[in-house]
This record gives C-alpha cells, structure tokens and sequence, in this order.
C-alpha cells in the first residue's frame, strides 16, 4: 500500500512545521472548526475568522482562517492550503490563512500515507495535550459507554482508562472501536486534549485501534490495586489516573452537606440560581468536600451521594428531615464535618490540579482500619533498633 | 498553585521543643515553626486526652478558650477563639478529660527574656474512641520516626541529594526542614527524644499511659524555654517593696475597668511614671514580679494578675 510518489509532495508534513518554512502548502483534515467575530479596534468593523485544528495524520496542528467562506468547512472536510503561513504560539506551530493564501477542497486520497512505524512510539507518562502524531501500546483498564447531546444531536462516546508500564491516561473514544477491558492494543492518530482539567487520549475516525500481545503491559487489576503514593508526590506530579492516597480527613469545603444541583447540567446552585442555566428547580443531592491529608500533604476529594451516606450514616432523606428540624444548611454542614473529621480514608481515582491545589475524583473511597498490635510491634521495633 | 499547608503529624514533646521561627513574607505568607527533629510546620495534627477548656481573658461571654492537650510525651496548649467559632464551641463543650484529635495552627508566642510560649490555635477538635487516639497515635509516631531517620541520615551523609532522597519516597519538603534542624539546632539530644516516643508507643501497644488527671486543672501555656540563668537578685528594699505594691494597685485598677481583663503596659507605666517612677524601674519591678509568679504577660502589652 504505501508506496511513496517518486517525486516529494508540493506539501509539508504538518509534523514538519516551522516558522522558518513559512509560508508552506499544507493538506490536512479539519478537526475541530469555530466560527467567530472580531471586532477591529481600528474601526470598529467585525471580521469573521474560523479557527480549530488541522490534522494530516503526521500532527495536529492549530489553524485560523480570516475571512473564511461562509460554508463548506466543517469536521471532516480535507483541505490545501497554498501560502499558508506559520507562526509558533507556546512553542507549537499554528497556521494561518490570510488573504494571500489560497485554500480548497481537497480529496482524502491526497492526504499523506502513515504507516504506524513511521510514527514514533510514546509513553504514556511522556504524553502531554496537545500531543499527537506518536503510536501508543496499552492495556485497556476499563470503558464504557455514555451518551451525550451535543447541540441537538446524540452521540456515543466511549470513556475509559488505558496504562501502561509508565502510567495511565483517560480516553474517550467517539468511534466504536469495541473495547474490552483487559486488552492490549495499539493506537495510532490519536490525539491528546485537556478536559476537565485532566489530559485525555481522544480517538476519533481517524484514529486506528490494533489488537497486540500486550507483553510487558500491567494487569488491569494489579494497577487498582496499587498501594497509595504520598500526598505531596501526587501534588508534584499535577494528579493523575488511576492513584491512591491515603489520609485523615482535617476539614470539609463548601458546598459540603445538603446541596441544590441543577437538572439540567448537576452543577451545584447558588441560591436557586445555576451559573449556566439561571434560576431553576433544584435537586437536593449530598455531597462532601473532603480535605484529606496524609501529613506530607493535602487534596481535595471530591465525594459523591453514596460515599457521603455510607461515611457519614445518615442518608439524603435523614438529611432533608433534619434540615426540616433546623433549617440552617451549616448546621447540617457542621454535623458532617463532626461525623467526617478524623476519619482515616483511602482514596482511588483521579485528580487534576488547580490554583487551590489538587482535587481527586474518587472511583473508591474506603476507611481503614489500624491494626494496633502491628502497629506497636513495628514502632517498638525501630525504637529499639537504635536504642539498643 | 497555592498549596494547602499539610498538617504535620507531631508529639506535643516535639512541639515543646521547638523554638525556631520562619516568618513568611509577601502577602498572605506563612509562617512556620521548625523543629528540632525535621518538621517545617504551620499546620500541625495531634492526639491525646484534652482536658475541659477553660475561658481567657475576661470578655463576658468569654470568646477565647484554652484548653490542654495530653500526650505520653507532654502536653501543649490548644486554643481557640471567636475566629475559629465551631472549634471554640468544641473547646466549650467538654466538660471532662477524653480522647481526642486536634489540627491546628501552631502559634508561637516569644515573651520577655526570650520565653517560647507554643500553642495550637484549633482549626478542628474532634473526641473519639481510645483506639482511634491510638491509631493517629501510631501514625504520628511513625512520621516522627521517619523524620527523625532522615535528619540523623543528613547528619551522616550531608551530601545526599534531595532528587535521590525524594526518588526514595521522602516528600521533598521533608529534606530543607531536617537540613533546618540539623543547622538550628546542633546540640539537640535526638536519642532522649526518641526515648520519649518509646512512652508513646506503649500507649499505641495499649498501655493507659500518663493520663492528665495528674496535671489538674488547665494551667495556661507551656514555658518551654527558661531564661538563662541569673545571679539571684538581691532582697527587695523597703522601697522597691513600694513600688511593687504601687504597680500591683495600678494593674488591678486598669485591669478592673478594660473591656479585655487585661491592664495596659503602655498605660501603667505612664502612670507610674507620673508618680515618679521611671521606665525603667518599672521594667525591673514587672521582671521581678513575673518571676515571682505574681503577674503574667499572656498578650505582648497586657498584663494581668497570675
């Protein structure tokens, strides 16, 4: 299949993309595409510009078209791009088409031909959004399904975890590539997105998905069952999948305890009001902020309704009833943080990083028992090491 | 990102011993307490018997509680105020001496002559099981130990990089605060402290250990530094017995009409000064009186009857 043409293309490579190229002719796929106005600070005129990113199965690159016609370019449409030109923004290369370039429709057979080899292989710790034009070989932790509606139409997307030896990564997968947890595959035209504040793989119809061996890649069981990391390293490293901690809960955030939700995006409400979708009939929902510190440092945990009940004893109606008896959400609030304070929590999920420091998704929330005897027996035998 | 400051985990004997501040600088800096055996701390957790608060100053009704927390290896002061309203009512409501876990800030307070005064001002004040005391017990034990390796292992080998201490699993902030302690603190006895610790795990092993009961009642913050020693002063004349008499007057006096209990230094002394006696004399007669035991300095510029 791929023979290349004796002569090189006219293009470049989007992979190959620099400043000191510009301006270049380019094919490349549309990813993502925006339209948008600016308004000119000279006069006041609005221009209409389209931005998104552009993909020839090398990279990935970001691209803004001024003036762009006013349809025809959308998710999927093949361009080629002549006098293109090329800037870097944050060390990455972006394009950009002026009233000097000329762009038009072009066919997928005239976009370059990748075969997986020629695509350097990556590790999962190495990877960073927007990383893309690298292979990928790891273990399928697990996936599901979920429907979601973007604008007015439904779609579905697979969501999951893969590792492998160096770490883990979320993915969502907008293809049906039919995953199953346990399997070792090899991914090619992936690319990699912030969402959420966590990075994640995003594997679209271009991406290709290979059954492999899978040597050398963890098993999905040993990797939930790691031991917890220390609290100030996850802090360093920016959070993470697939981690564990463990810690004493030394205080709650608000909103924690008896919580209005919007039933249309599950956001917390303010006063009855949702910041994205105004004044709306709330849910009741509980839900816990926990600070959780292990004495080399400190994150946030994030626990849902169920872990809440079960930490804390009493249920979403115990606690409506008792707002019924006082209705003062902090008093409610405060016999949470009573009942949590202290309490000795390991915690399973994944954490993002913010100003206010890291905040874990939990998937598990356990308490832990200490065994004393154990406990005394190692203690006295490392005083007694050095005292004798 | 700002980090959320970690709550060490510490004997109330560590926090006794520790007297070397870090002031921070810039907006909203913290401050930190190093101690001896490798811990930076600004937060800090504890667990013991705490023992029924008691009200300070003379607010009605009081809004700053002390109360005093017992370890196997000694006891420190926890505090809280009008500013930490759920841990005060916490502080409050014990009414007998229990088992309990305290996170708090720590709060070091340097009197004349150099006295430490360390206190713990509650952020959370939680009564639990005895074998809950005992596990947080073993954890703090644990961490101390671990601290108490490093700082000893820096000790050793000076050279250690913090990459390799870290690849190891130490927490990075751990290797400053032991290098700290190893230079702020050169002639610490690291063997009596762990000596100390050994009481600690025998309670974690289930001893019932030193209970407070023997302590009484609260009785204020822990001097944990005495001043150098002096040369006894001589007997009080008839005159300076005067001027004694004359200060305690004024104390109460200006103690009895204050809104916080507390008689003004600024004020008193002006006042002695109009009845002819000078700063310094009355710098002298307040010393003497301190180390009599008669009048204390819990507040920088307040003074009230011991």
């Amino acid at each position: 299949m791929a023979t290349e043409p004796p002569s090189a293309p006219p293009e470049v490579r989007l992979k190959d993309l620099t400043p000191a190229t510009s301006p270049v002719e380019v094919v490349g796929r549309v990813v993502t595409a925006e339209r948008r106005e600016v308004t000119r600070r000279s006069d006041g005129s609005r221009r209409p510009l389209l931005s998104g990113l552009l993909s020839d199965g090398t990279g990935t690159v970001r691209f803004t078209w001024w003036d762009p016609p006013r349809e025809g370019v959308e998710r999927g449409t093949v361009l080629r791009a002549v006098g293109a030109e090329v800037r870097t923004f944050r060390d990455r290369p972006e394009l950009t088409f002026t009233f000097r370039t000329r762009v038009g429709p072009a066919s997928d057979a005239e976009l370059p031909r990748v075969t997986p080899e020629e695509i350097p292989l990556r590790a999962i710790r190495d990877l960073r959004p927007p990383d893309e034009g690298f292979r990928l070989e790891a273990r399928v932790v697990r996936v599901a399904e979920r429907t979601i509606t973007v604008g007015e139409e439904r779609r579905v997307v697979h969501e999951g975890l893969l590792a492998d030896a160096s770490g883990a990564l979320a993915f969502s997968s907008w293809t049906d590539f039919r995953l199953a947890a346990g399997e070792a595959i090899r991914v090619v035209g992936g690319y990699l997105r912030t969402f959420r504040g966590r990075p994640q793989l995003v594997l679209d119809e271009r991406a290709t998905v290979t059954r492999i061996g899978g040597e050398g890649l963890p098993d999905p069981a040993e990797l939930l069952r790691a031991p917890p990391r220390s609290i100030a390293r996850v802090e360093d490293e920016g959070g993470g999948e697939a981690l564990s901690v463990e810690g004493i809960v030394v205080g709650l955030l608000p909103p924690s305890g008896l919580v209005y939700r919007c039933p249309i995006c599950r956001r917390s409400l303010t006063g009855g009001i949702c910041r994205i979708h105004g004044q709306v009939e709330g849910q009741p929902d509980l839900r816990a902020r926990i600070v959780l510190d292990d004495g080399t440092g400190a994150l946030t945990v994030n626990a849902g309704r169920a872990d809440t009940e079960r930490l804390w004893g009493r249920t979403l109606a115990d606690a409506r009833a008792r707002m019924r008896e006082v209705p003062d959400p902090n008093v409610l609030e405060q016999e949470l943080a009573d009942a949590l304070l202290g309490r000795r929590l390991r915690v399973r999920g994944s954490g993002t990083r913010d100003e206010f420091g890291v905040t874990l998704q939990p998937d598990e929330i356990e308490p832990v028992e200490i065994d004393l005897e154990v406990a005394a027996a190692e203690l006295s035998a490392r005083l007694g090491t050095v005292r004798r | 990102m700002s980090r959320r400051e970690p709550a060490w985990r510490v004997t109330a004997r560590e926090l006794e011993s520790s007297l070397e501040e870090e002031r921070g600088t810039g907006e909203r800096a913290a401050s930190y307490l190093l101690s001896p055996f490798g811990a930076r701390m600004n937060r800090v957790v504890l667990a013991g018997a705490i023992s029924p608060a008691e009200p300070v100053g003379r607010d009605d009704p009081p809004t700053f509680w002390r109360a005093r927390l017992t370890d196997p290896t000694g006891a420190i002061a926890v505090t809280a105020g009008s500013f930490q309203p759920v841990a005060m009512a916490r502080l409050r409501a014990t009414t007998e001496t229990h088992p309990a876990i305290v996170v708090g800030k720590v709060h070091l307070f340097r009197g004349r002559d150099g006295v430490a005064y360390i206190s713990v001002r509650a952020e959370g004040v939680k009564s639990v099981a005895e074998s809950d005391e005992r596990a947080m017990l073993a954890e703090i034990v644990r961490q101390t130990l671990d601290r108490l390796d490093l700082v000893e292992r820096l000790e050793r080998e000076p050279g250690t990089s913090e990459a390799e201490l870290v690849a190891a699993g130490t927490p990075a902030a751990w290797v400053p605060a032991a290098r700290d302690a190893l230079r702020r603190y050169p002639q610490v006895d690291r063997a009596a402290f762990r000596r100390e610790l050994g009481a600690a795990v025998r309670r974690v092993a289930g001893d019932s250990g030193p209970r407070p009961s023997a302590h009484g009642a609260p009785s204020g913050v822990v001097v944990t530094r005495a001043p150098p020693p002096r040369p006894p002063p001589p007997p009080p004349t008839a005159e300076e017995r005067e001027q004694e008499a004359a200060f305690l007057t004024l104390l109460d006096e200006l103690s009895d009409v204050s809104i916080d209990g507390y008689a003004d230094l600024k004020e008193l002394t002006g006042r002695l000064a109009a009845q002819g006696v000078g700063a310094e004399r009355a710098e002298t007669v307040l010393n003497r009186l301190e180390e009599e035991g008669a009048v204390e300095e819990p507040i920088v510029g307040k003074l009230r009857r011991a």
